[in-house]
């Protein structure tokens, strides 16, 4: 299929942009990478009147390596991450996690603000960023506003991201030496979607644990019990699971029939099994 | 009608395109540059990938107009490339394509593998492979002659290991 | 002279690929015709619904074509050949009613694709939606929704395949196995889609139809009769076809109204179908229920199967063979490769509202070794011995050949239980049992499994008269042509799409008449250039278009002989042709020297020799009931017990396909169709809902596997020739994709034996795996 008819605007600086955006009088979106969107568009499920091209825009593309945090322009690719072309606050987390989306193809287009913005419930980064427990930046008509990634993604495709804001970038707390994690990825044919996705973060020394669950049937699932339980350190297996399980019933308004139940327990099970040996 | 300039090849191109039109179809009906190949414009068989600004791209989810100012490199170039001329020898004598459909994107997708130096390995390379589908060979016979291209370019490089 | 560099059984090198790794390769949607317009389709998103009208904005009038639109379309009509057989009429474009999610109500014209499917969105259609006939094993037994209401029920065709006395068999059991097999509906999915680029020749009163097709030939046949058009003023061709395997042997609505539209028009026009369309409206395959019974004695020694077969065939039949072989096939090859005496296999092939059912590599054979593999397993559990063993005691030996199976098949010759034991070495038996022992550090469950076949090919006229078949493709035909300078042409009616025909055919041409495969063209996919033949599919390329390769080869052969020999001023029987040249007793001269006699210089030609060097020979093989390849396949596979997820570690094929004209081609045909039969046991499915929506509209959804997910295919080859045949060649290019479904499921099986799970359906999902090992610890509890 081709894409409906679409006007296309290339504005060339981050206030531009969002005054374009601001005074649509068409819908309009911002394209980055435009993986997704391109190909919602091929198949018409996704018909914009006007797109606004945000991805050179060099305020997205800056990359800040405080002390404590990394800060990724919202158009950094996922091939830049996973090349450790950027700086990475994630002990390898985020590099590995990044070679398992997609295809290098896409990788080379598609953008951490992008798989943001767009929440698919089975991408990678909003599950990834809850773990590492990172911001996102958002720049509006009425200026800017800080958000953490647990809140900013409401449910599948749904997130708090205003009609005329843009995500700049996302903040990332540096872990401390010492730090460990866990990622799973649950998909039978390389780079498709995740069937259940597990990340665990463990850094004691910031008193901070955290297990999440993506693919989840909706924003992603952040497992308090499991969460708390790797801090304590490693389990027996059986009061793990058992942990996970009580979390994942707990998640009723996700309605995980038995198959799907099963993929995240042991998805979850593996990541904290690899955060703590 | 948004104008553009972008090179495609090494040369400088200027155009007049409708928005909504994909780099694949720009290179196709446009320029009369039909090696690449359109087989899902999903993103998913990768039978479109293209070189974009020297990485790998899936010119059937790139909009044409958002390629202005980028550098395109389709398998109609690499005239000189050492790369692709070693693969074009292994894939002959290793019978890495049938129908063919599949070959142009095989050798833009593998020429990118090598010059990362991700094709050390049969796993490295089938890995490397995954966005790329093939229909016709099962894979075996790409795989060995990526893995031949890539000794033989990693020997001709000044720093080999 | 054969020429072992480059005749028959030479790995030579392939003459396709220069084009096609340099992006020169020519397919439909690749050529350029000045003019030319888009086509896209208004498609019923209805599985079953009554058309009450169709509105076409006013200002797109003239750019939007209903039936109505274009009169000279005929509805498709299928020949039935078989007693109390249903054919559907099929109007191109749907008039009265849509009968699948997909099929084509209205063609829209524009200067582009996207401009085109802008149009088609501006038609409104106004529907009653009828209940979907979706259930084919319910619908066999009488159906409340007809699809097609003149016939009374929803069934194509009804047939029993028996041979001895089931009945005694079931008596004389000592072990009863019984069990139920799903294969899944699929895409045949090449990576290119179908295309139709059209237009009119006015300098030779000519309709041009080019199509991404398998059948060119009889494509032409098909548009003659279907817009009333005389043969002579259609022009079919089969440029670059990006795959095949099966979908594309077949006429599609698209083609006639293409063909039509053109002739109307006076411009091109351009069809190129995207994968939605593909895998919505290309023809659907495989989608098989199975219900058996096996009996055996307690040595595991087959007495009998008693089996139920239901074809789910969708809402029409394919031209020209309609949808009757594929339940025909299953039933007819279900008892394999096997000595079973007694047998019944009742066939049901069902309409439902679904796409219609098509050929993909292996047709009805995939589902029957399924049943018949999976059943074999069975048996051997049930007996407390090794499958392998049982697999092989099973099998029709050599010296009982040939052998006419229970189903009808005459195999020829072979060795079928070595296959067995070649295909346990190639992955290393002992070993993975030893591995099993250890068990897994990760805890997942390793399992081994096999399967066998043998693979009907090259079937003559007698057995597609068996079958009830349309038209018959018995035959192939080549015309052979050295040209005044010495080189040759190969004209073929048959099309290559990734077979490496180029490169085979014209080593059998240099193996007959000594000239260099290099100085060979060979021609195929255009009605323009090349005798009628039937195309590729059915495994019969090789045997049949090489056979008459061989034939004319040798007629042009012999006059090269005649005058050289005239030339040399010897006998006929003192010369040969080597070397590009026909060589004599006291001195040679060169072809290019005797062409140019028979085309330029006559005056040199022999009395009584005519000049040019043009043949045209058929052929069909001396057998008509086929020749046999055969295989037995292997596969390793690794469990998740959690997760339900599969790892394919190893894969292996101990095949035998009498003599190989080109090894490296062969093996390049067994790994393809290996991975496509590994598409269909892990990944391939076109699920659907209650009310007839197919689930699977995107490569996201229909999953193909990729290079990461699959281990490199072993092969071993054993060597019968076959006895009735050029050089003993048998077909072999679908047997790869038969196996693959059976070993799997198979290995599963094995891995998960200490569970007691097993897996009967394909796709093998972890679902599915899970839901497996549920049902079986919930048998162990109760029990």
């Amino acid at each position: 299929m081709k894409a409906p008819p679409v006007d296309y605007v290339r504005p060339r600086s981050l206030t531009e942009a969002v005054g374009l955006l601001a005074h649509a009088s068409v819908e309009a979106r911002v394209i980055a990478g435009g993986q997704s969107l391109v190909g919602m568009m091929n198949l018409r499920v996704a018909a914009p009147g006007l797109l606004i091209d945000i991805a050179r825009l060099p305020e997205l593309l800056t990359v800040a390596d405080h002390a404590d945090a990394v800060t990724l322009g919202a158009c950094v690719t996922h091939a830049a991450i996973e090349d450790g072309r950027v700086a990475d606050p994630s002990h390898g987390l985020m590099p590995r996690v990044a070679s398992t989306l997609a295809y290098r193809a896409i990788r080379t287009r598609g953008t951490i603000g992008g798989s943001l913005a767009l929440s698919d419930p089975a991408a990678e980064w909003p599950a990834v960023l809850a773990a590492l427990d990172a911001e996102v930046v958002l720049s509006g008509s009425s200026g800017r506003r800080l958000l953490k990634c647990t809140e900013f993604t409401t449910g599948i495709f749904q997130t708090k991201l205003a009609q005329n804001e843009i995500i700049e970038s996302v903040r990332v707390p540096k872990l401390s030496a010492g730090a460990r994690c866990g990622y799973v990825k649950l998909c039978r044919k390389s780079g498709e979607f995740a069937n259940a996705l597990a990340v665990v973060v463990a850094d004691p020394r910031r008193g901070y644990s955290r297990v999440v669950a993506g693919a989840a049937n909706g924003a992603p699932l952040v497992l308090g019990d499991a969460s708390h339980l790797v801090a304590e350190g490693p389990h027996d297996p059986d009061t793990l699971r058992g942990t996970i399980g009580r979390d994942l019933d707990r998640a009723s308004d996700r309605h995980f029939d038995e198959f799907q139940r099963n993929l995240h327990t042991a998805a979850a099970m593996r990541a904290v099994q690899q955060a703590l040996l | 009608m948004t104008a553009i300039h972008l090179h495609v090849n090494g040369a400088a191109i200027a155009d007049d395109v409708p928005p909504r039109l994909s780099l694949a179809d720009f290179l196709r009906e446009r320029r009369n540059l039909t090696g690449t190949h359109l087989g899902c414009e999903h993103g998913v068989c990768g039978a479109c990938t293209v070189f974009v600004d020297g990485e790998p791209a899936r010119s059937c989810l790139m909009l044409a107009v958002a390629c202005d100012e980028r550098m395109v490199e389709t398998i109609e170039g690499f005239a000189d490339d050492p790369v692709i001329a070693a693969l074009r020898r292994t894939f002959h004598q290793r019978h890495a394509l049938q129908c063919g459909y599949c070959t142009p994107a095989m050798l833009i997708t593998a020429r990118d593998l090598i010059l990362r130096k991700r094709a050390g390995s049969e796993r490295e390379i089938r890995d490397g492979l995954a966005g790329n589908i093939c229909r016709c060979t099962g894979y075996t016979n790409i795989v060995t002659a990526i893995a031949e291209a890539a000794k033989e370019i990693g020997k001709e490089a000044p720093n080999a290991q | 002279m054969p020429n072992d560099q480059y005749g028959v059984g030479a790995s030579l090198l392939r003459k396709e690929d220069d084009r096609h790794l340099h992006g020169r390769g020519q397919f439909v949607a690749d050529i350029k015709l000045p003019g030319t317009m888009e086509v896209a389709f208004v498609r019923s998103p209805h599985a079953h619904a009554r058309i009450r009208s169709i509105s076409v904005p006013p200002e797109v009038r003239g750019r939007v074509f209903t039936a109505a639109d274009l009169p000279r379309i005929r509805p498709i009509r299928i020949t039935v050949q078989a007693a109390g057989a249903k054919a559907p009429a099929w109007p191109p474009l749907a008039t009265e009613k849509a009968r699948y999610v997909g099929e084509a109500i209205a063609a829209c014209i524009a200067g582009s694709r996207g401009e085109a499917e802008d149009l088609a969105n501006a038609v409104t259609v106004d529907f009653e939606v009828l209940d979907a006939v979706v259930d084919a094993p319910r619908e066999m037994h009488g159906s409340r929704h007809l699809i097609h209401e003149q016939w009374g029920d929803n069934l194509y065709v009804e047939r029993v395949v028996e041979g001895g006395d089931i009945d005694a068999a079931a008596r004389a059991a000592e072990v009863t196995v019984t069990r139920q097999f799903r294969m899944q509906r699929q895409s045949g999915a090449p990576l290119e889609g179908r295309a139709v680029l059209a237009c009119r020749d006015h300098r030779l009163d000519e309709v041009v139809v080019y199509a991404s097709t398998q059948t060119p030939h009889t494509l032409r046949v098909a548009l003659g009769e279907f817009l009333d058009i005389e043969a002579r003023r259609i022009r079919v061709v089969a440029p670059d076809v990006g795959g095949g395997f099966g979908p594309k042997a077949r006429l599609y609505p698209e083609e006639i109204i293409l063909a039509a539209l053109a002739l109307q028009l006076d411009h091109p026009v351009r069809w190129v179908e995207d994968r939605g369309e593909h895998l919505l409206t290309a023809a659907h395959t495989r989608d098989h229920h199975y219900k058996a019974t096996a009996y055996a004695d307690r040595q595991g020694r087959i007495l009998g199967v008693d089996t139920e077969i239901v074809v789910d065939a969708g809402a029409y039949g394919l031209w020209p063979q309609g949808p009757y072989q594929e339940a025909a096939m299953a039933a007819r090859n279900l008892p394999g490769p096997y000595t079973i005496p007694n047998y019944r296999a009742r066939h049901y092939t069902v309409a439902t509202n679904k796409a219609p059912l098509g050929p993909y590599r292996g047709v009805g054979r995939p589902g029957a070794c399924f049943a018949i593999e999976r059943i074999v397993d069975e048996i051997a559990r049930a007996v407390g011995r090794d499958p392998v063993e049982v697999r092989a005691e099973n099998m029709v030996r050599s010296d009982q050949m040939p052998f006419t199976t229970v189903g009808g098949m005459r195999l020829d010759n072979g060795d079928y239980p070595r296959s067995v034991r070649l295909c346990a070495e190639l992955l290393n038996l002992p070993g993975i049992r030893a591995r099993q022992q250890k068990g897994e550090p990760d805890g997942r469950l390793v399992g081994i499994g096999f399967a066998a076949f043998a693979e009907q090919t090259a079937h003559g006229a007698a057995e597609f008269v068996a079958r009830g078949a349309a038209i018959i493709p018995g035959f192939e035909s080549c015309t052979a042509r050295i040209l005044p300078d010495g080189s040759v042409v190969l004209m073929v009616g048959i099309q290559s799409h990734g077979q490496g025909l180029e490169t085979t055919l014209s080593q059998i041409a240099a193996h007959e008449l000594g000239i260099d495969p290099s100085r060979i063209s060979v021609r195929h996919g255009d009605t323009e250039s090349t005798a009628f033949g039937f195309g590729t599919f059915a495994s019969r390329s090789m045997v049949m278009s090489g056979g008459a390769v061989a034939r004319a080869s040798r007629v042009l052969r012999d006059k090269l002989c005649r005058i050289g020999a005239h030339l040399l001023q010897c006998d006929p029987a003192q010369v040969r042709c080597t070397e590009g040249a026909v060589l004599g007793p006291q001195g040679s001269v060169s072809i290019a020297e005797i062409a140019q006699v028979a085309h330029l210089r006559m005056d040199g030609l022999p009395p009584g020799v005519d000049p040019l060097l043009d043949a045209t020979a058929t052929y069909e093989p001396a057998i008509g009931t086929g020749v046999f390849s055969y295989a037995t396949h292997g596969a390793v596979v690794a469990v998740d017990p959690e997760t339900g997820f599969i790892d394919l570690l190893d894969f292996a094929v101990a095949e035998d396909c009498g003599t190989m004209v080109n090894p490296m081609i062969v093996e390049g045909q067994i790994r393809g169709g290996v991975v496509q039969g590994i598409g269909t046991a892990l990944y391939e499915e076109i699920p659907y809902d209650e009310a007839g929506q197919p689930l699977a509209g995107t490569l996201a959804d229909y999953l193909l596997p990729g290079a990461a997910e699959l281990p490199a295919i072993k092969i071993g080859h054993l060597h019968t020739p076959a006895a009735a045949t050029e050089y003993g060649m048998k077909g072999m290019g679908e047997g790869g994709a038969v196996a693959p479904p059976a070993a799997i499921a198979n290995a599963v099986r094995d891995a998960l034996a200490a569970l007691g799970a097993e897996v009967n359906e394909t796709p093998i999902t972890p679902r599915r795996v899970l839901a497996a090992i549920r049902k079986a610890r919930e048998a162990v509890a109760q029990a």
